[in-house]
């Protein structure tokens, strides 16, 4: 009866075949006892660094703001028009008076905030 | 790789996310890398206790190295073997009064016929006390090479030594083994075989 099941087999002269043996160790595979495994699992555990933190908080209301109008470059942008348009009104430039002159003229340019359709509504 | 719930993983990324503090990352390499460190230093050692005590040094110094793992560098069962043999063979320079003979592999249950079951266990038995006669780095080689199957560069890079010496020191293990065991032929069933 031949038990070898290896094809590369390896004879002595005297036709002993070592690869059964070999085959017979692979077959036998050491297993480990319960408690070593419970023991390494445990070392595995203890040896655990800690957990990467990942910030998981809502962002505040400001850095919400700021992120609705396109963050830092955006806020920056929001005031340097915001400081044109003070600086216009406060200095108005020569040409942008003679402008403003001129189309005033225009009736649709008048603009009367106490209109007598709001006065009509205000008294009913 | 024995199966288990992270196997679609391999071993490295686990280990990376062991480093990330993943406990059940730190479970599956438990359960994949514990059984296969401690055979290897069971047959290195023939001995239980110690190759226990060596499977969870080895372990231990995994765990450590972690988080400076460098991806790509080496793969973590070579790291492993490497380590673990390495371990073995500090601890079979210490004993050199000679291995334990009664500590051989635990034999598994299941069997074709209880008469060729018994065969194979006295073959690996043999084996193992004639694996244990060898120089350290001959048992290591041929450990690597005819019983967990790993390739000459494989275990070249484990050795830290070429393919051909790996070739060479497997060879001259596996003569010294020829010897050893030719002596027990008979008494290992030998004339049922030819």
């Amino acid at each position: 009866m031949k038990t070898m099941t290896d094809g590369n087999k390896t004879n002595t002269p005297e036709g002993f075949e070592l690869d059964s043996f070999f085959a017979a160790a692979r077959d036998e595979e050491p297993m480990p006892s319960g408690d070593f495994m419970a023991r390494i699992e445990a070392d595995a555990l203890s040896a655990l660094p800690e957990p990467t933190r990942v910030s998981t908080s809502r962002p505040g209301l400001w850095q919400q703001l700021l992120q609705a109008i396109g963050g830092v470059p955006g806020a920056a942008g929001l005031a340097a028009a915001c400081a044109t348009g003070v600086w216009i009104g406060v200095a108005p430039p020569e040409t942008l008076t003679e402008y403003w002159e001129q189309s005033a003229e225009s009736e649709w340019y008048e603009l009367d905030p106490n209109s007598g359709f709001d006065f009509a509504m205000l008294e009913g | 790789m024995p199966y288990d719930a992270m196997n679609d993983r391999g071993d490295e990324e686990l280990l990376l996310a062991f480093a990330g503090g993943d406990a059940a990352a730190a479970r599956a390499l438990t359960g994949r890398l514990g059984p296969r460190v401690f055979s290897h230093a069971m047959r290195m050692l023939g001995d239980r206790a110690e190759a226990e005590d060596v499977a969870q040094d080895a372990l231990l110094k995994l765990w450590r190295i972690a988080p400076g793992w460098r991806v790509g560098e080496a793969k973590v069962t070579t790291w492993l073997y490497r380590v673990t043999a390495n371990l073995c063979i500090d601890r079979m320079r210490k004993r050199r009064n000679g291995p334990d003979l009664d500590a051989v592999p635990e034999l598994a249950d299941e069997a074709p016929s209880a008469a060729q079951r018994l065969q194979q266990n006295a073959r690996a038995e043999a084996l193992q006390n004639a694996l244990n006669d060898l120089p350290d780095r001959q048992r290591q080689a041929v450990i690597l090479r005819h019983i967990e199957g790993l390739s000459n560069p494989e275990i070249g890079e484990i050795m830290d030594i070429g393919p051909r010496a790996v070739e060479s020191l497997t060879a001259r293990g596996k003569r010294a083994l020829e010897v050893i065991l030719s002596g027990r032929r008979s008494e290992l069933g030998y004339e049922d075989d030819d």
